[in-house]
């Protein structure tokens, strides 16, 4: 039962994609109606603010510490062994 | 009357627990009555605790193994719950020493909780770090055997710290009680029991402890140690050091660092590992705010974190446990043959990551809001950063790896019931914590007015993390794990104490060698004439009159001997050569 769902899940993937989508714009229209009590700071109070936070920080994590790790962290496996 | 104050502690009844284990070897029914049982039992007594109890005078010390209010009780109560869960997840364990260990670790913690004065502390803290090694020791894998040193070096290191901490505030202010340190009047020892406690969190730069040793431990070992150790750290700092303002940066830089790592890391439990640095930076960070919401959201947050946490562990432990693989490179496709453990999984990943209707929800918002109302917006947004790395790293880029993308055609089934039970149970609670967070709220030490289901909530959390996902899978390409490590600060402590012993071995060596001439010279020669003057003596005068055959035996045994070579080859080649010449032999006679 749970298997038959999840094989029909990944079997339609390109469904899933734009459902996702179509959620995704959903939030931010939500976002518009979201009354706002006390902002913290400036970010509070534009519309779609966490939107590009939530993109542009997981493409930031992603970049800085892959980069790190590319040019600087990543060692073979068994580094310590030797 | 002792004896009651004795059994009210509920580490008594796991310390028992510990010794009557070894007992039940071959009964394995009691023996698992008693696993369970034994933290049951914790778990009831805990709601009858009274205030305080088990004072005893000791060499003129004031030590109190039971001091008993809000805050302690709330760690209790998550701490006897995670026990139950943790022993039910290891009930098919057959080692019995895994499960002593458990235990003792568990007591060790419970008193921890528990005590009221630093002499106490220091020596339930010891017993927590010694019997935790052995957890990764009972993974039984040279790595785990060398990680497992360098974790109880590291502990021990810690312990020494925190124990000069405790001696200096003696010598100062005469007193060990356990209690409040004001941020004003903090001494040097003060912050020397701070960097012991803050070993214990997992705080960087003395983070690199932790995902060195959990990836390590035994797949149940390392259940149980992702919830004890870090948030008896978190419980000591709420209790000891509320407001600090080191705790606030470092807390919120443990946030950001953890997950960073967590996205770079190939291995499922080293990312859990740093994912726990990253979660217990919130709780670090809250303490270090100060306000009573903040101090709210910390141990709030440790409750939710340790169940999901846990979670986490024990579905990537099934993993291993079923498959013998850890390292996502490795694996994919899984949600085919093991997928009680990849919903059991998600559920975690969707609580650590605090969707709506789960604990992550209702406890690690408070903290970040907390964070806003005292206008600490740096510390804001990149505790908001970090729980959209959590997001990226557990909530999507490992289920992704180990359960869906390309299928790795790792054999694999279900995990045995007991595990699926335990997970079932840790699962219930991230929902039921996240539904129902007045459960959570009301066990808090001070009263909570905050609402975590707001409009404006709802829609940050939602567009935070659908654009995370999408951010994720813009990239998934540049995420493929890859079969590689990555330097962490242990370093300093894994390649630089080589570099530190070549240099130090230099003047060890050249005196040890001058010694050497020296002895050599003078020593030897001295020896050297004693020892034949005496081996003529024996030579000459007693063997020659006592037994004189003796020497014809040697003589004997050296011819033999050089024909023995030592090699086993050589013993077989031999007996097959002499069973040949017998054989011969008979056929021509």
């Amino acid at each position: 039962m749970l298997l038959r769902i999840l094989n029909y899940l990944n079997e339609h993937s390109l469904m899933l994609k734009r459902i996702f989508f179509v959620f995704l714009a959903l939030f931010v229209v939500f976002d518009f109606s979201a009354a706002r009590h006390a902002p913290h700071f400036f970010g509070d109070s534009i519309i779609g603010f966490w939107s590009l936070f939530g993109l542009i920080g997981c493409l930031g994590l992603i970049i800085v510490f892959k980069g790190l790790s590319h040019v600087w962290l990543e060692k073979k496996e068994d580094y310590y062994d030797k | 009357m002792i004896s009651s104050t004795v059994l009210i502690h509920p580490t008594t009844w796991f310390l028992m627990g510990a010794v009557l284990l070894p007992l039940l070897n071959k009964r394995e029914k009691l023996k698992k009555t008693v696993l369970v049982g034994i933290p049951l039992i914790a778990f009831t007594l805990i709601h009858w605790l009274p205030d305080s109890f088990g004072q005893v005078s000791y060499l003129g010390f004031d030590l109190v193994f039971g001091r008993v209010d809000q805050l302690t009780r709330v760690f209790l109560h998550v701490f006897t719950i995670m026990a139950i869960i943790g022993c039910i997840y290891g009930l098919h364990v057959k080692e019995t020493g895994q499960h002593i260990a458990a235990f003792l670790y568990v007591g060790g913690s419970l008193g921890v909780t528990l005590c009221g004065d630093y002499l106490t502390l220091f020596i339930f803290w010891e017993l927590m770090a010694f019997a935790s090694t052995f957890l990764v020791w009972y993974r039984k894998k040279r790595r785990s055997i060398e990680a497992g040193f360098r974790y109880l070096l590291v502990h021990t290191a810690g312990g020494l710290v925190l124990l000069a901490g405790i001696f200096l505030r003696y010598k100062n202010v005469h007193d060990l009680s356990f209690v409040q340190i004001a941020t004003n009047g903090a001494t040097f020892a003060d912050y020397l029991i701070m960097i012991g406690f803050m070993l214990n969190a997992a705080v960087p730069p003395i983070h690199a402890w932790l995902p060195d040793a959990y990836p390590e431990a035994s797949v149940t070992g390392a259940v149980f140690m992702c919830a004890f150790t870090t948030k008896t750290a978190v419980y000591v700092l709420a209790r000891g050091f509320p407001g600090f303002e080191a705790l606030a940066i470092l807390g919120a830089i443990m946030t950001v660092y953890g997950v960073g790592y967590a996205a770079i890391e190939n291995d499922a439990r080293r990312i859990l590992a740093y994912h726990i640095v990253s979660q217990v930076g919130y709780m670090v960070c809250g303490i270090g705010i100060g306000t009573a919401m903040a101090i709210n959201g910390a141990i709030s947050h440790a409750y939710a974190h340790i169940i999901y946490k846990a979670l986490l562990f024990m579905g990537a432990g099934a993993v291993l446990e079923m498959t013998g693989i850890s390292k996502l490179n490795e694996l994919g496709g899984l949600y085919r043959r093991m997928p009680l453990a990849m919903i059991f999984t998600v559920i975690g990943g969707i609580s650590i990551s605090g969707f709506p209707f789960t604990s992550g929800f209702v406890s690690k918002s408070m903290i970040i809001a907390a964070a806003g109302e005292s206008h600490r917006i740096g510390l804001l947004l990149m505790m908001t950063l970090a729980a959209v790395g959590t997001f990226l790293s557990v909530g999507i880029k490992l289920p992704y790896f180990i359960w869906f993308g390309k299928d790795s055609g790792v054999k694999a089934k279900d995990a045995p019931w007991n595990m699926n039970l335990a997970m079932g149970i840790a699962a219930f609670l991230c929902f039921f914590i996240g539904i129902y967070p007045e459960y959570l709220y009301k066990m808090l030490p001070f009263p909570v007015n905050y609402h975590p289901y707001t409009a404006y909530h709802l829609a940050e959390t939602m567009q935070l993390l659908g654009f995370t996902g999408l951010g994720f899978f813009i990239m998934v390409k540049k995420l493929k794990p890859k079969p590689k490590m990555n330097l962490d600060l242990d370093w300093f402590y894994r390649k630089g104490a080589r570099v530190f012993m070549r240099f130090a071995s230099r003047p060890v060596l050249s005196s040890d060698s001058w010694i050497n001439d020296v002895y050599r010279s003078i020593g030897l020669r001295l020896t050297m004439a004693l020892a034949k003057a005496i081996s003529w003596f024996d030579w000459e005068g007693i063997d020659w009159t006592i037994d004189g055959s003796a020497r014809g035996v040697v003589e004997g045994g050296n011819r033999l001997r050089s024909l023995m070579t030592g090699k086993i080859q050589h013993y077989i080649g031999g007996a097959l050569a002499l069973t040949f010449i017998i054989l011969i032999l008979v056929m021509l006679v």
